[in-house]
């Protein structure tokens, strides 16, 4: 019975904790450019930071934000694996006023 | 009166020894990772500081109860305590995350990738695990949460006033950035062992 009680007791912990949560992330959303987190996955996420950024969040923020234009200050980043994936990326979401963010490696 | 003698003299004793003389950074060397990385401006480690009391507070405060529940005899789970304290942690760091990116995102940006990983600064866990090691009671584990994250506070925050001075002092070239960081907070760790026996 004792795995029992063990299985219970996560379960309901993970479950009330999920549901607070959720809860609080909609209610303090704060609305952010959805690009940033897309080119954020396309960036290794090794976290590393010897792009000189605190992480890779950071890091994609500055490049949407086009304070950044030199995407191979990532070092752990490919050319094939992520570079030329988020020019791709950029160039086809552009800007609300229609100017693309230019970017290179 | 006995309240003071039972309760409020143990009380602000535990809180005085963990925060100064058992520091958990300094003595115990827990949470090295965020002393290090997020003390380069007073402004962030003041910020890092608080949301590690607030972390620690509250983790303890819920683990305390979670506790006592696994170790009832009906239950007689004890071993899952890491597990569970993790799990708690885990979410607390989420909600900080998510109350600092709304309400300070300067801040936020500054801590960066530090802010989710309170949730691996042993320091958290270290405290919560300690207290039910020991056996504490309920205040008692306040005091040691209270007392070791304010100590937590106190020393990354003097430690990055000491890093501002150092940034513009002509320090050896060998030695500049990370290398004198850690030398100093060798010699901190040094000058808090002159507190030993201070609580009696």
């Amino acid at each position: 019975m004792a795995f029992l009680w063990a299985i219970i007791i996560l379960a309901g912990l993970g479950f009330i904790f999920g549901i607070v949560l959720s809860i609080c992330a909609v209610i303090f959303a704060v609305k952010e450019d959805e690009r940033i987190g897309e080119v954020a996955k396309l960036l290794p996420n090794y976290n590393c930071g010897s792009c000189g950024y605190a992480g890779c969040a950071q890091m994609a923020e500055a490049v949407v934000k086009g304070q950044e234009k030199k995407l191979s200050k990532c070092k752990p980043g490919k050319p094939d694996a992520n570079f030329n994936k988020i020019i791709e990326y950029l160039d086809k979401h552009p800007n609300e006023d229609g100017t693309k963010i230019k970017v290179e490696i | 009166m006995p309240f003071i003698d039972t309760f409020l003299v143990p009380f602000a004793l535990a809180i005085i020894s963990s925060m100064l003389i058992d520091n958990v950074v300094l003595s115990r060397f827990y949470g090295i990772c965020p002393f290090l990385g997020v003390s380069k401006k007073p402004q962030s480690a003041l910020g890092m500081g608080v949301a590690v009391v607030f972390v620690i507070v509250l983790a303890s405060a819920i683990c305390w109860p979670i506790y006592q529940l696994l170790a009832l005899p009906e239950v007689n789970l004890p071993y899952m305590d890491t597990v569970v304290y993790i799990l708690v942690i885990a979410s607390l760091v989420q909600l900080v995350g998510i109350f600092i990116k709304k309400y300070s995102p300067s801040l936020y940006k500054s801590l960066g990738i530090y802010l989710p990983l309170i949730t691996t600064n042993c320091a958290v866990l270290g405290v919560v695990q300690s207290n039910t090691d020991q056996g504490l009671n309920f205040a008692m584990s306040m005091a040691n949460a209270v007392g070791t994250s304010v100590g937590f506070l106190f020393v990354i925050f003097v430690f990055s006033c000491i890093r501002v001075r150092l940034e513009s002092s002509d320090t050896p070239k060998a030695f500049k950035g990370v290398a004198i960081a850690l030398v100093t907070a060798a010699i901190m760790a040094l000058a808090f062992i002159g507190l030993t026996g201070m609580a009696g």
